[in-house]
């Protein structure tokens, strides 16, 4: 069974502090979309209304189309894994697999079948009757997983469930998360703070802020097109660049910033551009030249760093420090003075922050 | 070599200690118990063919039993709601439950005398609310023994749980919620077990304690209500009967290590965890 998840202008407190503010996010049935957030940013308290550990102030939460919001957390139906594992310690793997049968009243020879079959699943049965004190951290992930998944819930919910693990474990462990939703089909909210893991297992992103969804898409266009500053900067987008339109002429538009300089943008490439706007780019996107003819920014060149692909300059502008990467067969020395070169193609254009 | 042995050398004083000031005496009261000319166990022939030493003896684990059940209970359940507080109210009740601790077993007892008495505040409120005509003869019966030990209990019993209670990470509790347990369900299948080493640090701590009272019994259950703390001070101190004293206490020490070993291996059985 798998059904869609609709959370609707939810707002939530602790307190008399708002930490969520009008959130809205769908989730199709049998997709995982991940929420994406620094340290705060309320991923965590998103999860925990799902499940119904906390009241939302304002806002529906519909699973199917049934409506969660006034529902206590054990008639919920859905399956989470903390970011602690949060197993029982007093029982033995079985019996925190069985747990959640057990509430359903299924019989215990029932119960130990496919609690059994659930542990063979995640290659845990020869552990069935360890207590969780003595697992490792990677196998008491698995329980939880387990435990989780056995309920076969409409809903799957994880909470950095890889962030006590080390690298390379991290990066087994998602591969067989991702593998075991995608053969449930079962609609999974992930949340983390690590890019390079939610963009690699999810369908959809959300990257989140202060309490908010900044953006809300496949990791692709995240990647190439973020909305904001605020996302262009979370996927890598260093060199955020005020500037101002002085003159349109058709499709060309001449632009400047800090220091005076002009750049000229092409409207088929980046769409309509407002009077004020932010180029962004990443080092990638942002050629370092000696050719001082070039239409770039005026550089003074800082600290190089040799990047195997290129070297990367630290460069002082009137717009401040930036970022460029420069050709490996040109190296450019540090004090020089040089051009950076905004590449069109590797360049987004947003508005500006404040607003 | 000094490695191996240094261990033991940390460990010499308060073992040679415990050896002079505890094993000892106990022992050589327990060793005055088997010296009677009329065989190696008449001492405790003795007490046992006494229907009234046996009846002071069941009276006493009854009390002890019961004391321990309802402190516990309402220890528990205080112990509870004070873990469930938030901060600056937590340590308030906190305060407020370990304040009886602060002043003397008699003193607390004593204040029983004054509660239960046939002139006491409790009587007195009966008598103006009308539940009753006369005051009640509420002092000397086994359940005003247990009452006033269950006061003095308690504080004990909350200090021990709350510690346990509050250990109890929330998500756990919360992972039992989503796994579909009512609140009933996981209050029993999963806040008891792992309360289970509170409850009998608590168990045994209330046991010991009320199985060997003196003062409490004696003020408020008086010569009727005779426990065996009472009963071998009188062995002692009235009859000069020091043998049937030291049989006494040698019985209350078995038994309330029975008891003990009892509860632990109980506490194994709920909670695979507890030691
Ligand atoms: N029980 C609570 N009482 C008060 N404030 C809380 C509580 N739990 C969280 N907060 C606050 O709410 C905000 C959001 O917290 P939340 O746990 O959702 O963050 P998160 O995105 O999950 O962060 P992390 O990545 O560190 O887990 C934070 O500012 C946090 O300080
Ligand atoms: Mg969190």
């Amino acid at each position: 069974m798998t059904l869609p998840l609709t959370i609707e202008n939810l707002t939530a407190h602790y307190g008399p502090t708002k930490v969520l503010e009008d959130l809205s996010l769908s989730v199709g049935a049998g997709e995982l979309v991940s929420l994406l957030g620094a340290s705060g940013c309320g991923k965590t308290t998103t999860l925990r209304l799902v499940a119904g550990f906390l009241e939302p102030t304002a806002g529906t939460i519909l699973l199917g189309g049934k409506d969660l919001t006034k529902l206590p957390a054990y008639k919920r139906d859905i399956g989470l894994v903390f970011q602690n594992y949060a197993l029982f310690p007093h029982l033995s793997v079985l019996e925190n697999v069985a747990f959640g049968l057990k509430q359903r009243g299924i019989s215990p020879a029932e119960r130990q079948k496919r609690a059994l079959a659930m542990l063979e699943r995640v290659g845990l049965s020869p552990l069935a009757d360890r207590l969780p004190g003595a697992l490792s951290g990677g196998q008491k992930q698995r329980v939880a997983l387990a435990r989780a998944l056995v309920i076969e819930p409409p809903l799957l919910m994880f909470d950095e469930p890889l962030s006590n693990l080390d690298a390379k474990l991290r990066i087994d462990m998602r591969v067989e998360i991702r593998q075991l939703q995608r053969a449930n089909g079962t609609t999974s909210v992930y949340v983390t703070h690590d890019q390079e893991e939610a963009f690699s297992i999810s369908d959809r992103v959300a990257i989140m802020n202060a309490g908010r969804i900044m953006q809300f898409d496949t990791p692709e266009v995240l990647y190439q097109r973020p909305a904001n500053a605020f996302v262009a900067r979370f996927v890598g987008f260093e060199n955020l660049i005020p500037m101002h339109v002085l003159a349109r002429q058709g499709e060309q538009v001449i632009a400047e910033a800090a220091g005076g300089v002009k750049l000229h943008f092409n409207q088929d490439r980046f769409g309509q551009i407002p009077d004020d706007f932010v180029l962004a780019a990443r080092a990638d996107g942002l050629a370092a030249t000696a050719n001082l003819a070039a239409e770039g920014l005026p550089a003074m060149l800082g600290l190089r760093t040799y990047l195997g692909r290129a070297y990367q300059y630290q460069c002082e502008t009137a717009a401040g420090l930036l970022v460029a990467n420069g050709s490996l067969s040109d190296p450019l020395r540090s004090g020089d003075g040089a051009r950076l070169v905004p590449l069109p193609e590797q360049c987004c254009i947003l508005a500006p922050e404040h607003s | 070599m000094l490695k191996r042995h240094a261990g033991w050398v940390i460990a010499a004083p308060a073992t040679l200690a415990v050896i002079i000031f505890l094993v000892l005496p106990v022992a050589a009261t327990i060793g005055t118990t088997f010296g009677d000319p009329d065989g190696l166990f008449a001492a405790y022939a003795d007490f046992f063919n006494s229907g009234f030493r046996r009846n002071v003896l069941w009276r006493t684990l009854e009390i002890s039993l019961i004391t321990t059940a309802i402190s516990l209970f309402v220890g528990f359940l205080t112990a509870y709601v004070v873990a469930k507080s938030p901060g600056r109210l937590k340590s308030l009740l906190i305060i407020a439950a370990v304040f009886p601790l602060l002043t003397g077993v008699v003193v607390r007892s004593f204040a029983w005398l004054i509660m239960l008495g046939k002139n006491g505040i409790l009587n007195n409120f009966l008598v103006a609310i009308g539940v009753t005509n006369e005051p009640l003869s509420m002092l000397y019966t086994q359940g005003a023994v247990i009452a006033a030990m269950v006061y003095l209990f308690v504080p004990l019993t909350i200090l021990t749980l709350v510690g346990v209670l509050e250990n109890i990470p929330e998500d756990v509790v919360q992972a039992s919620a989503s796994l579909g347990a009512t609140p009933a369900a996981t209050f029993r299948q999963v806040i008891l077990p792992l309360a289970v080493p509170g409850l009998i640090v608590g168990a045994v701590l209330v046991f010991t304690g009320s199985f060997t009272a003196y003062a409490t019994p004696q003020l408020v259950g008086g010569e009727r209500q005779m426990v065996m703390g009472t009963l071998m001070y009188q062995r002692a101190m009235v009859s000069f009967d020091w043998v049937g004293a030291s049989t006494i206490a040698a019985i209350m020490v078995v038994l309330t290590i029975t008891v003990v070993l009892a509860m632990s291996r109980m506490a194994r059985r709920l909670n695979p965890m507890a030691t």
